[in-house]
Protein backbone atom coordinates (compact mmCIF):
# COMPACT_ATOMS: atom_id res chain seq x y z
CA UNK A 1 0.00 0.00 0.00
CA UNK A 2 1.44 3.07 -1.01
CA UNK A 3 1.95 5.55 2.11
CA UNK A 4 2.45 9.33 1.76
CA UNK A 5 3.51 9.93 5.39
CA UNK A 6 4.95 13.47 4.15
CA UNK A 7 2.23 15.12 2.62
CA UNK A 8 -1.12 15.79 5.12
CA UNK A 9 -4.30 15.21 2.49
CA UNK A 10 -7.07 18.07 3.30
CA UNK A 11 -10.53 16.63 4.04
CA UNK A 12 -12.57 15.07 0.93
CA UNK A 13 -15.21 16.75 -0.53
CA UNK A 14 -16.92 13.36 -1.06
CA UNK A 15 -19.40 12.12 0.92
CA UNK A 16 -21.11 8.94 0.73
CA UNK A 17 -24.94 8.61 -0.66
CA UNK A 18 -26.56 7.11 1.79
CA UNK A 19 -26.65 10.51 3.72
CA UNK A 20 -29.60 11.79 0.62
CA UNK A 21 -31.65 8.89 1.72
CA UNK A 22 -35.01 9.91 2.80
CA UNK A 23 -35.79 8.72 6.45
CA UNK A 24 -39.14 8.14 7.20
CA UNK A 25 -40.49 9.71 10.89
CA UNK A 26 -40.11 6.54 12.73
CA UNK A 27 -36.62 6.23 12.32
CA UNK A 28 -35.94 9.90 13.65
CA UNK A 29 -37.82 9.15 16.49
CA UNK A 30 -36.43 5.99 17.14
CA UNK A 31 -33.24 7.28 19.17
CA UNK A 32 -35.19 6.32 21.98
CA UNK A 33 -34.21 2.92 23.77
CA UNK A 34 -37.97 1.72 23.88
CA UNK A 35 -37.82 1.99 19.37
CA UNK A 36 -34.35 1.05 18.95
CA UNK A 37 -34.90 -2.25 21.08
CA UNK A 38 -38.36 -3.04 18.95
CA UNK A 39 -36.25 -2.19 15.77
CA UNK A 40 -33.45 -4.99 16.72
CA UNK A 41 -35.10 -7.73 18.42
CA UNK A 42 -39.11 -8.58 18.38
CA UNK A 43 -41.68 -9.46 20.96
CA UNK A 44 -41.00 -13.16 20.77
CA UNK A 45 -37.36 -12.44 21.56
CA UNK A 46 -36.15 -13.74 18.39
CA UNK A 47 -33.47 -11.04 16.36
CA UNK A 48 -33.27 -9.53 12.76
CA UNK A 49 -31.10 -12.62 11.51
CA UNK A 50 -33.93 -15.31 13.06
CA UNK A 51 -31.46 -15.74 16.46
CA UNK A 52 -31.89 -15.73 19.64
CA UNK A 53 -30.80 -13.01 21.56
CA UNK A 54 -27.68 -15.34 23.26
CA UNK A 55 -26.96 -17.38 20.27
CA UNK A 56 -23.70 -16.36 18.53
CA UNK A 57 -23.33 -16.47 15.19
CA UNK A 58 -22.06 -19.40 13.05
CA UNK A 59 -18.03 -19.31 13.02
CA UNK A 60 -15.99 -20.56 9.82
CA UNK A 61 -12.38 -21.06 10.86
CA UNK A 62 -9.13 -21.99 8.45
CA UNK A 63 -5.58 -22.12 8.64
CA UNK A 64 -2.44 -21.93 6.12
CA UNK A 65 -4.52 -18.87 3.83
CA UNK A 66 -1.02 -16.87 3.08
CA UNK A 67 1.27 -19.91 2.23
CA UNK A 68 3.99 -17.07 2.48
CA UNK A 69 3.23 -16.32 5.41
CA UNK A 70 4.87 -18.50 9.22
CA UNK A 71 1.07 -19.14 9.89
CA UNK A 72 -2.28 -17.60 8.65
CA UNK A 73 -5.92 -17.88 9.62
CA UNK A 74 -9.62 -16.85 8.06
CA UNK A 75 -12.31 -16.31 10.24
CA UNK A 76 -15.84 -15.67 9.06
CA UNK A 77 -18.29 -15.29 11.93
CA UNK A 78 -21.22 -14.56 9.80
CA UNK A 79 -20.90 -11.59 7.86
CA UNK A 80 -18.17 -10.05 9.31
CA UNK A 81 -14.77 -11.40 7.36
CA UNK A 82 -10.94 -11.13 8.31
CA UNK A 83 -7.32 -12.96 7.27
CA UNK A 84 -4.38 -12.42 10.05
CA UNK A 85 -0.66 -13.25 8.55
CA UNK A 86 1.77 -13.46 11.12
CA UNK A 87 5.66 -13.19 10.34
CA UNK A 88 8.54 -13.98 12.42
CA UNK A 89 10.24 -14.65 14.93
CA UNK A 90 12.55 -12.29 13.04
CA UNK A 91 15.65 -9.62 13.70
CA UNK A 92 13.81 -6.56 15.07
CA UNK A 93 13.91 -3.77 12.28
CA UNK A 94 14.18 -0.59 14.37
CA UNK A 95 17.97 -0.72 16.26
CA UNK A 96 16.43 1.21 19.00
CA UNK A 97 14.08 -0.95 20.28
CA UNK A 98 16.44 -3.63 21.67
CA UNK A 99 14.97 -6.17 24.49
CA UNK A 100 15.54 -8.83 26.57
CA UNK A 101 11.41 -9.70 26.06
CA UNK A 102 10.57 -10.70 22.44
CA UNK A 103 8.42 -7.68 20.61
CA UNK A 104 4.79 -8.47 19.01
CA UNK A 105 3.80 -5.93 15.92
CA UNK A 106 0.41 -5.69 15.27
CA UNK A 107 -1.20 -4.05 12.41
CA UNK A 108 -4.90 -3.81 12.02
CA UNK A 109 -6.58 -2.75 8.88
CA UNK A 110 -10.19 -2.35 7.37
CA UNK A 111 -10.22 -2.89 3.82
CA UNK A 112 -11.14 0.24 2.60
CA UNK A 113 -14.08 -1.43 1.07
CA UNK A 114 -14.89 -3.62 4.02
CA UNK A 115 -16.97 -0.95 6.03
CA UNK A 116 -20.42 0.40 4.76
CA UNK A 117 -18.15 4.21 4.93
CA UNK A 118 -15.41 3.64 2.81
CA UNK A 119 -12.17 3.37 5.08
CA UNK A 120 -8.94 5.14 3.68
CA UNK A 121 -5.82 3.25 2.88
CA UNK A 122 -3.69 4.71 5.82
CA UNK A 123 -4.28 3.48 8.85
CA UNK A 124 -6.60 6.19 10.54
CA UNK A 125 -6.83 6.77 14.33
CA UNK A 126 -9.35 3.95 15.15
CA UNK A 127 -7.51 1.23 13.53
CA UNK A 128 -4.16 2.26 15.02
CA UNK A 129 -6.40 2.07 18.50
CA UNK A 130 -6.99 -1.16 17.48
CA UNK A 131 -3.68 -2.81 16.76
CA UNK A 132 -2.67 -1.32 19.87
CA UNK A 133 -5.42 -3.14 21.78
CA UNK A 134 -4.80 -6.53 19.61
CA UNK A 135 -0.89 -6.37 21.17
CA UNK A 136 -2.20 -5.75 24.50
CA UNK A 137 -4.30 -9.05 24.67
CA UNK A 138 -1.77 -10.87 22.60
CA UNK A 139 0.91 -10.22 24.35
CA UNK A 140 -0.55 -11.77 27.56
CA UNK A 141 -0.88 -15.05 26.04
CA UNK A 142 2.03 -15.15 24.14
CA UNK A 143 5.30 -16.68 25.81
CA UNK A 144 7.82 -13.63 24.95
CA UNK A 145 10.76 -14.65 26.70
CA UNK A 146 10.95 -17.58 23.95
CA UNK A 147 12.58 -15.33 21.52
CA UNK A 148 14.33 -12.73 23.06
CA UNK A 149 15.49 -9.68 21.06
CA UNK A 150 13.21 -10.98 17.90
CA UNK A 151 9.87 -9.16 16.63
CA UNK A 152 6.92 -11.10 15.71
CA UNK A 153 4.68 -9.14 13.24
CA UNK A 154 1.11 -9.74 13.15
CA UNK A 155 -1.30 -8.41 10.47
CA UNK A 156 -4.46 -8.52 10.33
CA UNK A 157 -6.99 -7.20 7.23
CA UNK A 158 -10.72 -7.13 7.33
CA UNK A 159 -12.53 -8.05 4.69
CA UNK A 160 -15.83 -7.10 5.34
CA UNK A 161 -16.81 -6.08 8.66
CA UNK A 162 -20.33 -6.76 9.68
CA UNK A 163 -19.95 -6.16 13.60
CA UNK A 164 -17.35 -7.37 16.31
CA UNK A 165 -14.32 -7.15 13.85
CA UNK A 166 -12.01 -6.44 17.29
CA UNK A 167 -13.39 -10.06 18.54
CA UNK A 168 -12.62 -11.87 15.56
CA UNK A 169 -9.44 -10.59 15.14
CA UNK A 170 -8.23 -11.86 18.37
CA UNK A 171 -9.97 -15.16 17.59
CA UNK A 172 -8.11 -15.38 14.36
CA UNK A 173 -4.75 -13.80 15.39
CA UNK A 174 -4.34 -16.33 18.27
CA UNK A 175 -5.02 -19.31 15.89
CA UNK A 176 -2.89 -17.88 13.38
CA UNK A 177 0.01 -17.12 16.09
CA UNK A 178 -0.41 -20.97 17.09
CA UNK A 179 -0.23 -22.18 13.76
CA UNK A 180 3.11 -20.25 13.24
CA UNK A 181 4.47 -22.48 16.29
CA UNK A 182 4.69 -19.55 18.09
CA UNK A 183 4.79 -20.24 21.99
CA UNK A 184 1.51 -19.15 23.36
CA UNK A 185 0.33 -19.69 27.25
CA UNK A 186 -3.24 -20.31 25.81
CA UNK A 187 -5.56 -19.19 22.97
CA UNK A 188 -7.44 -16.53 23.02
CA UNK A 189 -10.50 -16.17 22.10
CA UNK A 190 -12.71 -12.46 21.16
CA UNK A 191 -16.56 -12.16 21.66
CA UNK A 192 -18.20 -8.88 21.92
CA UNK A 193 -22.59 -8.01 23.11
CA UNK A 194 -24.69 -5.29 22.84
CA UNK A 195 -26.20 -4.26 25.78
CA UNK A 196 -29.71 -2.82 25.58
CA UNK A 197 -32.20 -2.08 28.62
CA UNK A 198 -33.56 -5.24 29.01
CA UNK A 199 -31.77 -8.07 27.04
CA UNK A 200 -27.98 -8.33 26.13
CA UNK A 201 -27.15 -9.84 22.63
CA UNK A 202 -24.27 -11.48 22.09
CA UNK A 203 -22.01 -11.59 18.93
CA UNK A 204 -24.01 -8.14 17.16
CA UNK A 205 -23.79 -7.63 14.18
CA UNK A 206 -23.04 -3.87 12.12
CA UNK A 207 -26.63 -3.02 13.20
CA UNK A 208 -26.99 -4.24 16.04
CA UNK A 209 -23.67 -2.86 17.41
CA UNK A 210 -23.90 0.69 19.66
CA UNK A 211 -23.43 3.22 17.57
CA UNK A 212 -21.80 6.54 19.78
CA UNK A 213 -24.23 8.66 17.30
CA UNK A 214 -27.45 7.30 17.60
CA UNK A 215 -27.73 6.06 21.55
CA UNK A 216 -28.16 9.14 23.76
CA UNK A 217 -29.77 6.98 26.53
CA UNK A 218 -28.89 5.02 29.54
CA UNK A 219 -27.90 0.68 29.60
CA UNK A 220 -27.18 0.91 25.98
CA UNK A 221 -23.76 -0.19 24.96
CA UNK A 222 -20.90 -2.35 24.02
CA UNK A 223 -18.40 -4.85 25.36
CA UNK A 224 -15.56 -6.53 23.77
CA UNK A 225 -13.49 -9.50 25.66
CA UNK A 226 -10.79 -11.14 24.80
CA UNK A 227 -10.87 -14.43 26.74
CA UNK A 228 -8.08 -17.18 27.65
CA UNK A 229 -10.42 -20.01 28.56
CA UNK A 230 -8.34 -22.18 30.20
CA UNK A 231 -6.60 -19.72 32.40
CA UNK A 232 -9.58 -17.85 32.77
CA UNK A 233 -7.67 -14.32 32.41
CA UNK A 234 -8.96 -11.72 30.46
CA UNK A 235 -6.65 -9.67 28.05
CA UNK A 236 -8.63 -7.62 26.07
CA UNK A 237 -11.58 -5.41 27.65
CA UNK A 238 -13.28 -2.79 25.78
CA UNK A 239 -16.41 -1.05 26.96
CA UNK A 240 -18.45 1.96 25.32
CA UNK A 241 -21.72 2.90 26.31
CA UNK A 242 -23.69 4.16 29.48
CA UNK A 243 -23.52 0.97 31.48
CA UNK A 244 -23.84 0.01 35.79
CA UNK A 245 -21.30 -1.85 37.46
CA UNK A 246 -24.01 -4.93 37.45
CA UNK A 247 -24.90 -4.98 33.88
CA UNK A 248 -21.17 -4.88 33.39
CA UNK A 249 -20.56 -7.71 35.25
CA UNK A 250 -23.62 -9.77 33.33
CA UNK A 251 -21.89 -8.96 30.04
CA UNK A 252 -18.60 -10.44 31.27
CA UNK A 253 -20.10 -13.54 32.38
CA UNK A 254 -22.31 -13.93 29.13
CA UNK A 255 -19.32 -13.32 26.97
CA UNK A 256 -16.80 -15.40 28.73
CA UNK A 257 -19.48 -18.44 29.10
CA UNK A 258 -19.80 -18.23 25.49
CA UNK A 259 -15.80 -18.18 25.21
CA UNK A 260 -15.46 -21.24 26.83
CA UNK A 261 -18.21 -23.21 24.15
CA UNK A 262 -15.84 -21.28 21.25
CA UNK A 263 -12.62 -22.62 22.63
CA UNK A 264 -12.88 -26.89 21.34
CA UNK A 265 -13.75 -25.43 17.86
CA UNK A 266 -10.24 -22.97 17.60
CA UNK A 267 -8.47 -26.25 19.04
CA UNK A 268 -10.04 -28.47 16.21
CA UNK A 269 -9.18 -26.23 13.47
CA UNK A 270 -5.90 -26.37 15.19
CA UNK A 271 -5.29 -29.90 15.81
CA UNK A 272 -6.32 -30.58 11.97
CA UNK A 273 -3.52 -28.00 10.68
CA UNK A 274 -1.19 -29.85 12.99
CA UNK A 275 -2.18 -33.35 11.40
CA UNK A 276 -2.09 -31.70 8.20
CA UNK A 277 1.33 -30.16 8.58
CA UNK A 278 2.74 -33.75 9.63
CA UNK A 279 0.87 -35.50 7.01
CA UNK A 280 2.76 -33.24 4.32
CA UNK A 281 6.15 -33.88 6.46
CA UNK A 282 5.68 -37.31 6.14
CA UNK A 283 4.95 -37.21 2.59
CA UNK A 284 8.31 -35.38 1.82
CA UNK A 285 10.41 -37.64 3.51
CA UNK A 286 9.32 -40.40 1.39
CA UNK A 287 9.50 -38.72 -1.66
CA UNK A 288 13.26 -37.69 -0.52
CA UNK B 1 7.34 7.81 31.65
CA UNK B 2 11.30 8.41 31.63
CA UNK B 3 13.34 5.12 31.94
CA UNK B 4 12.50 3.86 35.11
CA UNK B 5 15.05 0.69 36.26
CA UNK B 6 13.60 -0.65 39.19
CA UNK B 7 16.25 -3.13 40.78
CA UNK B 8 14.09 -6.72 41.82
CA UNK B 9 14.34 -5.61 45.60
CA UNK B 10 12.43 -2.09 44.75
CA UNK B 11 9.53 -4.07 43.40
CA UNK B 12 9.47 -6.23 46.55
CA UNK B 13 9.21 -3.09 48.62
CA UNK B 14 6.30 -1.33 46.31
CA UNK B 15 4.61 -5.43 46.17
CA UNK B 16 4.41 -5.42 49.78
CA UNK B 17 3.63 -2.60 50.64
CA UNK B 18 0.26 -2.47 48.38
CA UNK B 19 -0.14 -5.30 50.26
CA UNK B 20 -0.57 -3.75 53.27
CA UNK B 21 -2.20 -0.91 52.27
CA UNK B 22 0.53 1.36 52.50
CA UNK B 23 2.25 3.26 48.97
CA UNK B 24 6.03 4.17 49.55
CA UNK B 25 4.55 7.72 49.27
CA UNK B 26 2.23 7.04 52.66
CA UNK B 27 -0.78 6.88 50.51
CA UNK B 28 -3.36 3.73 50.93
CA UNK B 29 -4.63 2.31 47.99
CA UNK B 30 -7.53 4.58 46.97
CA UNK B 31 -5.94 7.93 47.83
CA UNK B 32 -4.92 10.59 44.97
CA UNK B 33 -1.51 12.32 45.00
CA UNK B 34 -2.64 16.27 45.71
CA UNK B 35 -3.62 17.59 42.82
CA UNK B 36 -3.81 21.64 41.83
CA UNK B 37 -5.92 23.10 39.28
CA UNK B 38 -6.44 26.81 37.97
CA UNK B 39 -8.44 27.72 34.78
CA UNK B 40 -8.78 30.30 33.16
CA UNK B 41 -4.78 30.85 32.55
CA UNK B 42 -4.51 31.81 28.67
CA UNK B 43 -6.00 34.50 27.78
CA UNK B 44 -6.50 33.39 23.81
CA UNK B 45 -8.51 30.70 24.40
CA UNK B 46 -12.59 30.42 25.47
CA UNK B 47 -11.66 28.36 28.07
CA UNK B 48 -8.51 26.82 29.69
CA UNK B 49 -6.97 24.81 32.64
CA UNK B 50 -4.06 24.01 33.78
CA UNK B 51 -3.72 20.53 36.36
CA UNK B 52 -0.84 19.42 38.17
CA UNK B 53 -1.36 16.46 39.84
CA UNK B 54 1.81 15.92 42.12
CA UNK B 55 4.55 15.33 38.97
CA UNK B 56 1.95 15.44 36.30
CA UNK B 57 1.42 18.51 34.68
CA UNK B 58 -1.48 19.28 31.69
CA UNK B 59 -2.43 22.22 30.04
CA UNK B 60 -5.59 22.31 28.57
CA UNK B 61 -6.56 24.94 25.81
CA UNK B 62 -10.57 25.22 24.42
CA UNK B 63 -11.07 27.23 21.47
CA UNK B 64 -14.60 27.57 20.07
CA UNK B 65 -14.98 28.12 16.02
CA UNK B 66 -18.06 28.28 13.50
CA UNK B 67 -17.69 25.19 11.29
CA UNK B 68 -20.38 23.04 9.51
CA UNK B 69 -21.84 20.42 11.30
CA UNK B 70 -21.54 16.82 10.21
CA UNK B 71 -23.65 15.55 7.34
CA UNK B 72 -24.84 12.81 9.57
CA UNK B 73 -25.94 14.68 12.54
CA UNK B 74 -27.14 18.12 11.19
CA UNK B 75 -28.15 19.25 14.69
CA UNK B 76 -25.28 18.82 16.60
CA UNK B 77 -21.98 20.57 17.30
CA UNK B 78 -18.95 18.71 17.65
CA UNK B 79 -16.17 18.28 19.83
CA UNK B 80 -12.64 17.69 18.73
CA UNK B 81 -9.53 16.69 21.16
CA UNK B 82 -5.90 17.04 20.23
CA UNK B 83 -3.16 15.49 22.66
CA UNK B 84 -0.30 16.77 22.59
CA UNK B 85 2.61 14.91 24.17
CA UNK B 86 5.59 17.06 23.62
CA UNK B 87 9.14 15.80 24.33
CA UNK B 88 9.49 18.30 27.52
CA UNK B 89 7.40 15.76 29.41
CA UNK B 90 10.00 12.86 28.97
CA UNK B 91 12.18 12.07 26.70
CA UNK B 92 10.66 9.04 25.58
CA UNK B 93 8.07 11.39 23.73
CA UNK B 94 11.60 13.28 21.30
CA UNK B 95 10.00 12.90 17.31
CA UNK B 96 7.33 10.84 17.29
CA UNK B 97 7.37 8.65 20.01
CA UNK B 98 4.28 9.87 22.02
CA UNK B 99 2.14 9.73 18.79
CA UNK B 100 0.95 6.39 20.33
CA UNK B 101 -0.14 6.99 23.43
CA UNK B 102 -1.37 10.70 22.29
CA UNK B 103 -3.43 8.85 20.25
CA UNK B 104 -5.16 6.47 22.56
CA UNK B 105 -5.77 9.19 25.16
CA UNK B 106 -7.28 11.16 22.62
CA UNK B 107 -9.06 8.06 21.24
CA UNK B 108 -10.53 6.82 24.80
CA UNK B 109 -11.49 10.62 25.38
CA UNK B 110 -13.55 11.13 22.35
CA UNK B 111 -15.38 7.45 22.97
CA UNK B 112 -16.13 8.24 26.76
CA UNK B 113 -17.35 11.95 25.61
CA UNK B 114 -20.05 10.33 22.95
CA UNK B 115 -21.63 8.09 25.21
CA UNK B 116 -24.79 8.70 26.59
CA UNK B 117 -25.62 12.36 27.36
CA UNK B 118 -22.29 13.55 28.70
CA UNK B 119 -22.42 16.48 27.04
CA UNK B 120 -25.67 18.38 25.26
CA UNK B 121 -24.09 18.56 21.94
CA UNK B 122 -27.37 20.27 20.46
CA UNK B 123 -26.72 23.16 22.45
CA UNK B 124 -23.47 23.83 19.87
CA UNK B 125 -25.84 23.86 16.92
CA UNK B 126 -26.46 27.18 15.58
CA UNK B 127 -28.36 26.98 12.62
CA UNK B 128 -28.89 23.78 11.70
CA UNK B 129 -27.69 21.98 9.04
CA UNK B 130 -25.03 24.98 8.29
CA UNK B 131 -23.36 26.26 11.45
CA UNK B 132 -22.86 24.98 14.48
CA UNK B 133 -19.81 25.52 17.37
CA UNK B 134 -16.60 23.02 17.27
CA UNK B 135 -15.04 22.86 20.37
CA UNK B 136 -11.35 22.38 19.75
CA UNK B 137 -9.91 21.32 22.93
CA UNK B 138 -5.93 21.02 22.82
CA UNK B 139 -4.43 18.92 25.61
CA UNK B 140 -0.31 19.67 26.07
CA UNK B 141 1.24 17.41 28.14
CA UNK B 142 3.78 19.52 30.15
CA UNK B 143 5.19 16.84 32.47
CA UNK B 144 4.33 13.07 33.25
CA UNK B 145 4.37 11.70 36.29
CA UNK B 146 2.21 8.78 36.24
CA UNK B 147 -1.40 8.54 35.56
CA UNK B 148 -1.92 10.56 32.27
CA UNK B 149 -5.30 9.43 31.82
CA UNK B 150 -6.86 10.83 35.13
CA UNK B 151 -4.61 13.94 34.98
CA UNK B 152 -6.18 15.05 31.10
CA UNK B 153 -9.97 14.07 31.71
CA UNK B 154 -9.86 16.01 35.23
CA UNK B 155 -8.06 19.32 33.39
CA UNK B 156 -10.17 18.87 30.21
CA UNK B 157 -13.69 18.80 32.61
CA UNK B 158 -12.39 22.10 34.26
CA UNK B 159 -11.63 23.50 30.93
CA UNK B 160 -14.89 22.63 29.73
CA UNK B 161 -16.60 24.28 32.65
CA UNK B 162 -14.95 27.32 31.85
CA UNK B 163 -15.15 27.74 28.33
CA UNK B 164 -17.35 30.91 27.12
CA UNK B 165 -19.43 30.68 24.19
CA UNK B 166 -19.97 33.68 22.65
CA UNK B 167 -24.01 34.29 21.91
CA UNK B 168 -24.91 34.63 17.92
CA UNK B 169 -28.31 35.33 16.90
CA UNK B 170 -29.44 34.39 13.70
CA UNK B 171 -30.90 37.37 11.62
CA UNK B 172 -32.99 36.27 8.70
CA UNK B 173 -32.82 38.62 5.70
CA UNK B 174 -35.54 38.89 3.15
CA UNK B 175 -33.49 36.51 0.34
CA UNK B 176 -32.35 33.07 1.29
CA UNK B 177 -29.03 33.70 3.31
CA UNK B 178 -29.69 34.07 7.04
CA UNK B 179 -26.95 36.51 8.85
CA UNK B 180 -25.40 35.50 12.08
CA UNK B 181 -24.84 38.25 14.92
CA UNK B 182 -22.34 37.99 17.21
CA UNK B 183 -23.57 40.08 20.12
CA UNK B 184 -22.03 43.04 20.80
CA UNK B 185 -20.90 42.76 24.38
CA UNK B 186 -18.14 40.56 24.80
CA UNK B 187 -19.57 39.19 28.08
CA UNK B 188 -22.70 37.75 26.78
CA UNK B 189 -21.56 34.19 26.35
CA UNK B 190 -23.15 31.01 27.46
CA UNK B 191 -21.52 28.19 29.34
CA UNK B 192 -21.98 24.07 28.85
CA UNK B 193 -23.26 22.03 31.62
CA UNK B 194 -20.66 19.85 32.46
CA UNK B 195 -22.23 18.32 35.18
CA UNK B 196 -22.28 14.66 33.75
CA UNK B 197 -18.64 15.17 32.07
CA UNK B 198 -16.31 11.76 32.77
CA UNK B 199 -13.62 11.40 34.84
CA UNK B 200 -11.29 8.79 34.31
CA UNK B 201 -10.19 7.01 36.93
CA UNK B 202 -7.23 4.15 36.20
CA UNK B 203 -6.75 1.41 38.30
CA UNK B 204 -3.53 -0.43 38.19
CA UNK B 205 -3.23 -4.28 39.45
CA UNK B 206 -0.01 -5.57 41.44
CA UNK B 207 0.05 -8.74 43.17
CA UNK B 208 -3.88 -9.13 44.46
CA UNK B 209 -4.60 -5.61 45.05
CA UNK B 210 -5.47 -2.67 42.70
CA UNK B 211 -4.44 1.24 43.24
CA UNK B 212 -5.47 4.35 42.11
CA UNK B 213 -3.43 7.03 40.74
CA UNK B 214 -0.29 5.20 40.40
CA UNK B 215 3.59 6.53 40.25
CA UNK B 216 5.69 5.73 37.44
CA UNK B 217 7.23 2.96 39.70
CA UNK B 218 3.91 1.46 40.36
CA UNK B 219 3.16 1.22 36.89
CA UNK B 220 6.18 -0.32 36.29
CA UNK B 221 5.86 -2.82 38.60
CA UNK B 222 2.46 -3.87 37.53
CA UNK B 223 1.86 -5.42 34.33
CA UNK B 224 -2.14 -4.91 33.98
CA UNK B 225 -5.02 -2.26 34.75
CA UNK B 226 -8.12 -0.36 33.67
CA UNK B 227 -9.22 2.58 32.70
CA UNK B 228 -12.68 3.97 33.22
CA UNK B 229 -14.52 6.99 32.50
CA UNK B 230 -17.27 7.32 35.20
CA UNK B 231 -19.71 9.93 34.03
CA UNK B 232 -21.47 12.37 37.42
CA UNK B 233 -24.39 9.96 37.71
CA UNK B 234 -21.97 6.99 38.70
CA UNK B 235 -22.40 5.19 35.38
CA UNK B 236 -19.66 3.99 33.30
CA UNK B 237 -19.59 5.56 29.53
CA UNK B 238 -15.94 3.67 28.51
CA UNK B 239 -13.47 1.27 29.66
CA UNK B 240 -10.50 0.03 28.57
CA UNK B 241 -8.05 -2.66 29.89
CA UNK B 242 -4.24 -1.43 29.39
CA UNK B 243 -1.16 -2.96 29.95
CA UNK B 244 0.20 -6.33 28.62
CA UNK B 245 -0.76 -8.55 31.53
CA UNK B 246 -4.27 -10.27 31.74
CA UNK B 247 -7.27 -9.86 34.66
CA UNK B 248 -9.50 -12.55 36.36
CA UNK B 249 -12.87 -11.55 35.51
CA UNK B 250 -14.21 -11.32 39.29
CA UNK B 251 -10.78 -8.86 39.62
CA UNK B 252 -12.08 -7.31 36.77
CA UNK B 253 -15.13 -6.61 38.13
CA UNK B 254 -14.81 -5.34 41.42
CA UNK B 255 -12.42 -3.42 39.66
CA UNK B 256 -15.01 -1.58 37.63
CA UNK B 257 -17.00 -1.31 41.02
CA UNK B 258 -14.59 0.57 43.15
CA UNK B 259 -13.57 2.95 40.03
CA UNK B 260 -17.11 3.58 39.76
CA UNK B 261 -16.99 5.01 43.51
CA UNK B 262 -14.03 6.71 43.21
CA UNK B 263 -14.88 8.58 40.08
CA UNK B 264 -18.47 9.66 41.48
CA UNK B 265 -16.29 11.00 44.59
CA UNK B 266 -13.81 12.59 42.53
CA UNK B 267 -16.84 14.01 40.25
CA UNK B 268 -17.87 15.47 43.25
CA UNK B 269 -15.08 17.03 44.69
CA UNK B 270 -14.10 18.83 41.16
CA UNK B 271 -17.29 20.05 40.56
CA UNK B 272 -17.10 21.74 44.19
CA UNK B 273 -13.58 22.93 43.72
CA UNK B 274 -14.28 24.80 40.57
CA UNK B 275 -17.53 26.10 41.89
CA UNK B 276 -15.38 27.73 44.92
CA UNK B 277 -12.81 29.31 42.33
CA UNK B 278 -15.66 30.99 40.07
CA UNK B 279 -17.37 32.34 43.29
CA UNK B 280 -13.95 33.87 44.44
CA UNK B 281 -13.81 35.49 41.27
CA UNK B 282 -10.92 37.59 39.15
CA UNK B 283 -8.47 37.19 41.58
CA UNK B 284 -4.58 37.44 41.01
CA UNK B 285 -4.07 34.48 39.26
CA UNK B 286 -1.31 32.12 39.84
CA UNK B 287 0.25 30.68 36.66
CA UNK B 288 2.94 29.15 36.25
CA UNK B 289 5.32 30.94 38.35
CA UNK B 290 4.32 28.47 41.00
Amino acid sequence: MPVDSRRLQGPESAFSYTLLEKKDANAEESILSADMQKMLIDSKQIRKDKRKPTDARPLFLRTGIISQAKGSAYIEQGNTKLVCGVYGPREVQKKSDFRLNGQLFCEFKFAPFSCQKRRSHQQDNEELVLSGLLREALEAAVCLHHFPKAQVEVNVMVIENDGSPLAAALTCASLALSSASIPMYDLVVGASVRQLPKVLLLDPTKDEEWQPELSHDQNNSNLTVGYMPSMQQVCAYVHEGVSNTEDLEQMLKLVTEYCLKVQPIVQLCLKETVEKMLANEGENKDAE
Amino acid sequence: MAEILLSEAEKAFIHHGVQDDLRCDGRTRLDYRPIILETGLVSNASGSSRLRLANSDVLVGVKVELASPLPEKPLEGRLEFFVDCSANATPEFEGRGGEDLANEICRFLQMSYMSGDTINLAELSVLAGQQCWVLYVDILILECGGNLYDTVSLAVKSALYTTQIPSIKVATMDGDQPELELSEDPYDTKRLNTQNVPCLVTLMKIGNHYLVDPTPEEECCSSSGVVVAVSGTKKITAVRKIGSGSLHPESLVSMLKTASEVGAVVNKILMKTLLEEERAGKTQKVGFMR
